[in-house]
């Protein structure tokens, strides 16, 4: 049928998204929010190295070969995330909302747009403005390559990890768009939900890690079994790629000190077994696993937007 | 493609149900019948469940129970037709302000699948149309009220529909805006258009309709064509004959024509010769009327039915009741 096509035409090709993209890059609003961006992240890099490079003077750090780069690195990464997650949810979460509160929605409900395209091509079109932002950063981060220590693998990873990150914020976004009559509490609650995976995990984590820790070490002490250790290698594996930062930690960790970026494995030996767990990068599993939540989440929203008025749930 | 009868109503509902969660019936076993070219007045007081009748109409909303059809093809099960052979215009504007005159028809012409190559010929002729084609560039949002209005019929049109639903396609414009849109309506209907609109402005109904139906709380209390509920309603016509001289003669000739009710001398109210004669039959009375006059030498200057003020047709057919 002409509109499966028009949905399967892609960004240009979805009127939704070529719209909406219309509307985002017209006038100097779009350039001056990247140039600020991008302003605010060079600032951000100038102040990180400036700090840096005091403390090693007054002889606080320690000069280690690549550290420079690889904390200008980490530095730009880390701010990136953090407007990846505070940018995405403000872009996605109007973007049902926004039809019903400008009264369009009904009208794009009588063409033959189908649901499909109106939220892949909302979708797209703030994905595509995110892209622009973290393709446009890419050139700070590699500044980093000046002082050496970081390497092409890990400018790649993060680049995947912002990635994946703001398209699971976006979907979320979209998702409690179209679940909700108006854009505030929408981006409540997409900001709550955003805070919670960058923030709230990892808050939860440190407390069940340093709670459930000793309490561990306490009862089991030496005697804990290789089964036991390799569950709890698994859980902690599992629990950080649920957190993008704590994701790209270890990552990075694994990339630099044992040269893992993809499958590898572990040994653990416990109570006169000894264990090889398989096991791989958790950027992989953080990818996959909010992939996989993305595209339920699109479904969803898509089902959402397809019900007509009257029509049960 | 449902194959359609072209004597078939392109618009019908039978026993259409439309009940809210909160017990609230908005329409109420509702049938309506618009034939295929006509100018469909749907009248009512707010809250009779006009815009829940359209809504049904237009895929937007699921009813209880009951079936709706347009053209041929029936609302809850064939959504997809239904919006390709309508053009609708919801009682707001519904337009964007970020996007430019001509961009938004693109951008709904789009939505229609029409291909990008046949766009720039089809924006042009819609704005020439409804008279844009002059801000084709300007922004939507430094549109006047009445120019967004026309805008948005132009969206309606973007995909050639069969039927035009338009909901209170009058309201809150300025009486020049008013008179546009209905002569933009009245061009659409001689394009060949069916157009469904409803409003509670009676005189723009009475100016350009060709069938009225009239909804109170959720029911139909009268429809047909507009001359046949008039005459249903108001039984006798009236003339108001303008002489030069002799009103008394014209009133003793008139007097003797079978079927004349009433001759009312007017005289005195207007300052010029007038009488008002009430009558019931056809437009050959009329004729009669005119050559008995002109036959015994009395001149006429003007001789015009008047038409019933459809609010008098309105006030007498609605009990007031809205729920």
């Amino acid at each position: 049928m002409g509109n499966e096509a028009a949905s399967r035409r892609g960004l240009i090709g979805n009127p939704v998204a070529l719209k909406e993209l219309r509307g985002r890059m017209r006038g100097t609003r779009a350039f001056a929010v990247l140039t600020v961006y991008l302003m605010l992240m060079s600032g951000f890099a100038v102040t990180l190295y400036v700090l840096y490079s005091a403390s090693i003077t007054a002889g606080v750090g320690y000069a280690q070969g690549g550290q420079i780069g690889r904390t200008l690195f980490t530095g730009i990464v880390g701010i990136e995330l953090f407007l990846v997650t505070f940018i995405v949810p403000a872009f996605t979460s109007g973007a049902i909302t926004g039809e019903r509160e400008r009264q369009t929605y009904d009208l794009l409900r009588t063409t033959l747009l189908s649901s499909r395209a109106l939220v892949v091509g909302k979708l797209l079109s703030a994905l595509s403005y995110i892209f622009l932002l973290l393709l446009a950063a890419i050139p700070l981060q590699s500044l980093a390559f000046l002082f050496g220590g970081v390497s092409e693998s890990e400018i790649a990873l993060s680049f995947v990890i912002l990635l994946v990150t703001a398209i699971t914020l976006g979907t979320i976004g979209i998702y409690f768009s179209s679940r909700m009559q108006r854009t505030l509490p929408a981006s409540i609650a997409t900001y709550g939900f955003a805070l919670l995976v960058t923030i709230g995990l990892p808050l939860i984590m440190l407390v069940v890690v340093s709670v459930l820790g000793p309490f561990f070490y306490t009862i089991l002490g030496n005697n804990m079994s290789a089964g036991v250790k390799a569950a709890l290698t698994y859980g902690f594996g599992a629990l950080v790629s649920t957190n993008p930062l704590a994701t790209a930690c270890l990552t990075q960790y694994l990339l630099i000190d044992r040269h893992d970026m993809g499958y590898f494995t572990v040994q653990v030996s416990g109570a006169g077994a000894n264990l090889t767990l398989p096991l791989v990068s958790p950027w992989i599993v953080f990818s996959i696993f909010y992939l996989i939540v993305s595209a339920v989440l699109i479904v969803i929203t898509i089902r959402r937007v397809s019900r007509i008025e009257g029509e049960p749930l | 493609m449902q194959a359609q009868d072209q004597d078939s109503p392109i618009i019908e509902t039978r026993d259409l149900v439309m009940r809210y969660e909160r017990k609230l019936t908005a329409v109420n076993n509702l049938s309506l019948s618009v034939p295929r070219g006509a100018i469909y007045g749907f009248v009512g007081p707010n809250g009779a469940g006009k815009t829940s009748t359209m809504r049904i109409l237009t895929t937007l909303m699921l009813p209880t129970s009951g079936q709706a059809f347009v053209a041929g093809h029936e609302v809850t099960k064939n959504a997809r037709d239904v919006r390709r052979a309508i053009g609708y215009m919801p009682d707001f504007f519904g337009v964007y302000d970020d996007m430019k005159v001509w961009e938004y028809l693109d951008f709904f012409a789009a939505c229609y699948d029409i291909p990008e190559r046949d766009r720039p010929s089809l924006i042009n002729d819609l704005l020439q149309l409804v008279d844009l084609n002059h801000r084709r560039d300007d922004m939507v949002d430094k549109l006047s009220r009445g120019m967004k209005q026309r805008l948005c019929l132009a969206r309606t049109l973007v995909h050639d529909p069969q039927v035009l639903i338009l909901d209170e396609p009058a309201s809150g414009l300025d009486p020049r805006a008013r008179v546009e849109i209905r002569e933009l309506m009245l061009e659409l209907a001689r394009m060949g258009k069916t157009i469904f609109f409803s409003s509670h402005i009676l005189a723009d109904v009475a100016e350009i309709c060709t069938h009225i139906g009239i909804i109170e709380a959720g029911q139909m209390v009268m429809q047909g064509k507009m001359d046949d509920v008039r005459r249903q309603l108001m039984p006798n016509r009236e003339v108001i004959i303008t002489l030069l001289d002799k009103v008394d003669e014209a009133r003793s000739a008139l007097g003797v024509i079978p079927g004349i009710q009433k001759i009312v001398d007017l005289s005195d109210e207007s300052g010029k010769k007038r009488i008002r004669v009430d009558f019931l039959g056809e437009d050959a009375m009329m004729t009669e009327m005119m050559s008995t006059l002109t036959s015994k030498g009395i001149p006429i200057v003007n001789l015009a039915e008047q038409s019933h003020d459809l609010e008098q047709v309105f006030m007498r057919v609605t009990k007031g009741v809205v729920t």
